[in-house]
């Protein structure tokens, strides 16, 4: 058995376990679990387009996610367009906002831009809480939208009675993104960004138009993160900026990438599967008596990735299936 | 006008406590060249420190000023020595390591939710002898100890400057904050620096917490409302400028009070973001900075 195969053999079970799982998975509690974990690991590899092929540190990009929650549930609620054409108008405005806000700000260094992301975000964020209706459309401040539940639902509307759909749209939407990550950093594009984020002055030298590569991944992720706010608006039917908008999101999507490992394809899903439960069931077992332990435990573990695998834990996992399938396919020690 | 040149009043000493705050994260940034996220957190720490030695053993509000500080310098100086330092030397080479800004942020979520799972989420304030206080400056009323924050403040900063300039450590810190590698050259442990520069933002936290908590609630997540303001402050006044730290902290708090009495308080929070990115892209080494430091 060759290396390809095994690899091809390991990446169908883990996607037959993914489509297979709700089968055992049946209570809807644990359901929306693994649909937030999916939602979370959609998200995080969407990010990555940006923060880590791209070589820099957004921390606002809930805003896009708000972006794509509003311009649907408006366009549902008020003109009666399908959540699913809202969807695709919302990526496209957050695609558009991303490259406004790319333009000024990928100029900057490492923490000004940081601060430029915040900055952006936060601000949107409070004019959309100042807000009641924005000529025609009704924005409805701080209170936030509320998504009617339909009496009898139809995919074009995207809703469902149970919880077994969303799991298999975010589930095909997550598979969509990393396939795409995984076409991006095999190409052209996937080179110029990491030379760019690495050395940008040596990949300006060589004639590579960095900004530009940057802008584009960044109106890509935009899009991509977008799309994922039309699926939570759909799935919660509740959405208000400080919860969707707040920098606890950001900053959580930047977490589960930098845990599971920045600039990799793996690195957004693996940081996802140890994060999201470990924050599900430390919030459901031990807010009561321990309020803020999962930020706690979340904060630590920041800090001993960064200060001891500052790639993040796909490094040493990669590592550790790289043994395992020379010993399986019975080759000695690699170039 | 009465009524704005009041407000007016009130913003500046607001924004001489936003200043207090900024002057330690722009002296960690100078030396360093690293945004510490943990700024809010540390002044949490601070005013929960003042606020339960006040507390606890009823001493008067500014004898806390010549306790806290200095505790606060040791907690700093060892959390940049344990948690900090490992993941700068992993990364000597880079000037500013992102890392590191992850690590605080890190360190900024650990210590707020501690806070939250140690005190609740309440916001707690403490009745001081000077709490209530004010006087008559003609028609407009000082609270005094908003005054004798504003007052702290300024001197705070000329401490800290006068310190910078005549003292040796002042020296080596300058040293360093200019050029890492020739300052270590001359013989300048640049990981003891660190230590020192982080103390002394922590302990300026400090100071920031004993002379806010006589008038301000404190809660686990208060460092959010003076980080934000902080990080814009810094950047306003340029990165790593003592007097752009205080400058800058005025002008915010001045904006802040002066307009929200021309519109919802809540539309400032947008302007002062606003302002921000103008001064970003217009002059991103804002009034004393430097060039090279965006």
């Amino acid at each position: 058995m060759s290396r390809k195969q095994l690899d091809r053999i390991l990446l169908a079970v883990v996607a037959l376990a993914a489509f297979g799982l709700p089968l055992v998975v049946t209570s809807p509690t644990y359901l929306q679990i693994l649909i937030l974990l999916f939602f979370y690991a959609y998200l995080t590899t969407a990010w990555n387009l940006v923060g880590g092929f791209a070589g820099v540190l957004p921390l606002g990009h809930s805003v896009f996610v708000g972006i794509g929650a509003y311009t649907s549930s408006i366009l549902t609620l008020q003109y009666g367009v399908s959540p699913w054409i809202g969807m695709l108008v919302g990526g496209a405005i957050a695609a558009v906002i991303g490259v406004i806000i790319g333009l000024p700000t990928f100029r900057m260094r490492g923490a000004y831009f940081c601060l430029c992301t915040i900055a952006f975000a936060e601000g949107i964020r409070v004019m959309v809480e100042n807000i009641d209706t924005l000529g025609p459309l009704k924005i409805n401040g701080p209170r936030g939208l509320l998504v009617p539940l339909l009496k009898d639902p139809t995919f074009w509307d995207y809703q469902f009675m149970s919880k077994l759909p969303y799991y298999y749209i975010i589930l095909v939407l997550l598979i969509l993104v990393l396939a795409f990550t995984w076409f991006i950093s095999r190409s052209k594009i996937g080179y110029y960004l990491a030379a760019g984020g690495e050395e940008p002055e040596a990949a300006a030298a060589l004639g590579i138009n960095v900004a530009n590569y940057k802008l584009f991944a960044m109106a890509l992720s935009c899009f991509l993160t977008a799309l994922a706010g039309t699926f939570y608006a759909q799935l919660m039917l509740y959405f208000y900026p400080k919860g969707l908008m707040g920098l606890d999101l950001s900053f959580e999507i930047a977490f589960i990438a930098l845990i599971g490992g920045r600039g990799t394809i793996a690195g957004p899903v693996i940081g996802a599967l140890l994060l999201r439960p470990l924050n599900e069931f430390t919030r459901i077992y031990l807010s009561d008596m321990l309020p803020g332990l999962h930020l706690v435990i979340f904060g630590l573990i920041l800090i001993l990735v960064m200060i001891y695998l500052p790639k993040g834990l796909t490094a040493p996992l990669a590592a550790l299936y790289d043994r395992l399938a020379r010993k399986i396919t019975g080759q000695g020690a690699a170039k | 006008m009465t009524a704005v040149i009041q407000a007016a009043l009130n913003g500046a000493m607001m924004g001489a406590m936003y200043g207090l705050t900024a002057l330690g994260l722009t002296l960690i940034f100078g030396v360093m060249k690293v945004v510490n996220f943990a700024h809010g957190s540390l002044l949490m720490v601070g005013m929960f420190s003042a606020y339960w030695l006040i507390r606890l053993t009823g001493i008067h509000p500014y004898l806390a000023l010549v306790i806290v500080p200095p505790v606060l310098f040791v907690f700093g100086y060892y959390l940049q020595d344990v948690v900090i330092k490992p993941v700068f030397k992993a990364e000597g080479q880079v000037r500013e390591p992102l890392t590191v800004i992850i690590v605080t942020t890190g360190v900024w979520y650990v210590l707020d939710n501690l806070a939250l799972m140690l005190f609740g989420a309440e916001y707690r304030t403490v009745r001081t002898a000077i709490s209530n206080k004010s006087f008559a400056l003609g028609e407009f009323i000082i609270s005094i100890p908003k005054f004798s924050g504003f007052v702290v403040a300024i001197a705070t900063a000329i401490g800290l400057a006068l310190f910078m300039r005549k003292t040796k450590t002042g020296k080596a810190l300058r040293a360093t904050s200019l050029d890492r590698e020739a300052a270590n050259l001359m013989g300048i442990d640049q990981y003891r620096i660190y230590n020192i520069a982080f103390g002394l933002g922590t302990a300026i936290a400090g100071i920031a917490g004993c002379v806010l908590i006589p008038f301000y609630y404190v809660y686990p997540s208060v460092g959010v409302v003076f980080d934000i303001r902080a990080f814009i402050i810094v950047v306003l006044g340029g990165l790593g400028s003592i007097p752009g730290a205080l400058l800058g902290g005025l002008v915010i708090g001045l904006i802040e009070s002066v307009f929200s009495q021309f519109m919802a308080s809540t539309w400032t929070e947008a302007i002062i973001y606003a302002i921000f990115l103008i001064i970003l892209f217009v002059k991103p080494s804002g009034f004393f900075g430097h060039k090279q430091d965006w």
